[in-house]
């Protein structure tokens, strides 16, 4: 007498390429496949792949996930599972019948500062109001006016090559040697490591000219120019 | 228990955050303690109109975020005593406004304060009804023209259907018309509709009539609630409508065009 | 303008024009509202017993909320043609 069963599991051991993904949306990601794609055509072809989102903040609704199958699916990848996925990331990605491959740590360690810091973020579009920018780990640069009621937010340093009108808040991780730079300092409010300074208390000497602004001796100090403070 | 006021039109640009800070300023004045609120997201104007944008650290999604407190957000007004200002953010989405951060603020502000008065964004999405939600009373601010009368129309429906009270089968929100940027020189030409064709229309309770005002502008433009302008028609009329509001009776003024205004444009222009 | 016109304006002003404007279209959209939003049904359902009865068009019978005074009218127009036939059916009931 045979017993069949209708399933039989068995080890196997894959190589699976991964495809880092730091905006779902960005319509750099399509153009970047197609390159990569076009290198090796036949070795891509309807090959499994799993996404690591270390980078990615997006991604956390099945909808995302679907958009980010259907863009693998032109470029003929198959994505089977996701890597260094955030909670809300993975509950997505298991929406939409995705696996976790190790790697994955389900918690926020994974966005602990990297060793190596990162380029500085370079903005150089005229920031306006109701915007935020925020660097994640880094410095960011912006050599336009920032408008009053745009935010703009660094673990790091942040230098304006422009008017600064409206807020920085600089070390937002708690740097407390983090400074703000304006080539123009008009700001609505300014922070470092969560000490912070509205407008109204800022004195007027310091406003429409080059100005940093630093942590010394946990107060907040308005510098006038590029000195060493 | 505090007592929730939504300004409201549906409509955007027909005095909502103007009438706002006038009427949260006024009953202020009168010793009630008062807290206004923005619930335009990503819109912020009440804190220019109240004159308090340099003083704003933390905001109303801020505090719905759990990233400050909500006295560390609320800004005392330096003029009046009695009166906050509770701002919005510039930086969000009117969906950042979650439902359950908005009621428990609501809460707090309820327990804190004896008059809440929520300045409701344009339009009849997430933020308006945000706003409108929570009201036991409700301004709907409208101006003598035809859409601004259609779309308060369709606001009063809204407020109907939508509002906490509405859903937990409480007693109604109270409904106040309010009618700003009245013209009588217009009005009386033919080009606006008047005061009885919009109540009539609406069926609602005048509130009061808030003439179109040059010193309006001037007031936002210095950011001070124009209720405080001592000189101005429009100040005047708010500060009636507000006295209505808490019961008094007051005649309504502004509804004609000045009697003399005609001979004083003839022979007293030097006078005026 | 002279003040002639100013004081006895001879055309209807403009004013008037929109508010009549306004009383159509809200008494429209209003019949939309919350609560009101029965009467489509009201007026399929109606249709069908009648139908019964009467051979007559889906066009021909009418459902309206009104107001008069304090209270809120339901107004229903059935237009039954000249030569009304009883349905069939009905003409003998077996
Ligand atoms: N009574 C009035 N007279 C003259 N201008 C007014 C009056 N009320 C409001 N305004 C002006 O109309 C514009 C819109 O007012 P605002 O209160 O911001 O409207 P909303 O909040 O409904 O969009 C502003 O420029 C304001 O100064
Ligand atoms: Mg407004």
């Amino acid at each position: 007498m045979t017993v069949t069963t209708a399933s039989k599991v068995q080890g196997g051991i894959f190589t699976l390429m991964v495809v880092r993904i730091a905006d779902p949306y960005d319509p750099a990601l399509d153009r970047e496949l197609a390159e990569h794609v076009a290198l090796s055509p036949g070795f891509f072809a309807d090959a499994p792949v799993v996404l690591d989102l270390r980078d990615c903040l997006g991604c956390t609704s099945a909808e995302d996930f679907t958009a980010l199958r259907q863009l693998l699916r032109r470029h003929r990848l198959v994505p089977v599972g996701v890597q260094n996925a955030s909670a809300l990331q993975l509950r997505a990605a298991k929406a939409v019948d995705l696996a976790a491959f190790s790697g994955a740590q389900a918690n926020g360690a994974r966005r602990a500062a990297p060793e190596v810091a990162p380029r500085p973020r370079l903005v150089t579009q005229p920031v306006r109001s109701g915007t935020q920018i925020y660097v994640r780990g880094g410095d960011l640069v912006v050599v336009a006016p920032v408008s009053a009621g745009a935010e703009l937010i660094a673990d790091g340093h942040i230098h304006v090559y422009g008017a600064l009108r409206g807020r920085a808040i600089a070390g937002a991780a708690g740097d407390r040697d983090a400074r703000i730079f304006a080539h123009r300092f008009e700001a609505e409010l300014v922070s470092i490591a969560g000490r912070y300074l509205v407008s109204e208390a800022i004195a007027p000497e310091h406003l429409g000219a080059a100005a940093q602004v630093a942590l010394i001796e946990d107060r907040l100090a308005i510098l006038p120019g590029w000195s060493k403070g | 228990m505090g007592k929730v006021i939504v300004v409201t039109s549906g409509k955007g640009g027909v005095g909502k955050t103007t009438t706002s800070a006038a009427f949260a300023a006024g009953l202020a004045l009168r010793g009630h303690k008062t807290v206004v609120i923005d619930f335009d997201v990503g819109l912020r104007n009440l804190d220019l109109v109240m004159g308090c944008e340099r003083r704003v650290v933390f905001d109303f999604i801020n505090v719905i975020n759990g990233d400050a407190t909500l006295n560390q957000a609320l800004i005392r007004d330096k003029r009046i005593d009695n009166l906050h200002i509770f701002p919005t953010s510039q930086t969000r989405d009117k969906d950042a406004l979650k439902r359950e951060g908005v009621d428990w603020v609501m809460r707090e502000l309820r327990n804190e304060f004896e008059y809440i008065v929520c300045d409701s964004p344009a339009g009849i999405e997430h933020g308006a009804l945000t706003a409108l939600y929570h009201a036991d009373a409700a301004i709907i601010v409208t101006n003598p023209e035809i859409s601004s009368v259609r779309d308060s129309d369709r606001i009063i429906g809204i407020l109907a259907a939508k509002s906490r009270r509405a859903e937990k089968r409480e007693s109604p929100v109270e409904e106040h018309l309010l009618l700003t940027r009245y013209s009588p020189e217009r009005v009386k030409k033919g080009e606006m509709l008047s005061v009885e064709d919009v109540k009539e229309i609406l069926s609602l309770p005048l509130l009061g009539i808030i003439p179109e005002s040059p010193t309006v502008l001037k007031a936002s433009n210095t950011g001070m609630p124009v209720i405080l302008d001592p000189a101005s028609p429009a100040g005047r009329a708010y500060e009636d409508a507000v006295a209505r509001f808490i019961g008094e009776q007051r005649e309504m003024r502004f509804v004609l065009p000045e009697r003399r205004s005609l001979l004083r444009g003839w022979f007293g222009r030097a006078a005026s | 303008m002279s003040l002639f016109d100013y004081f006895f304006p001879r055309k209807p002003a403009s004013a008037s024009v929109a508010k009549e404007r306004l009383q159509i279209v809200l008494a429209h959209e209003r019949s939309g509202r919350d609560g009101t939003d029965f009467l489509p049904r009201l007026q399929k359902e109606l249709l069908a017993v009648v139908t019964k009865y009467v051979a007559v068009e889906e066009d021909m019978i009418r459902v309206s909320l009104g107001k008069a005074g304090n209270a809120s009218v339901l107004e229903i127009n059935v237009e039954v043609p000249h030569t009304a036939k009883p349905t069939p059916a009905h003409a003998a009931p077996a």
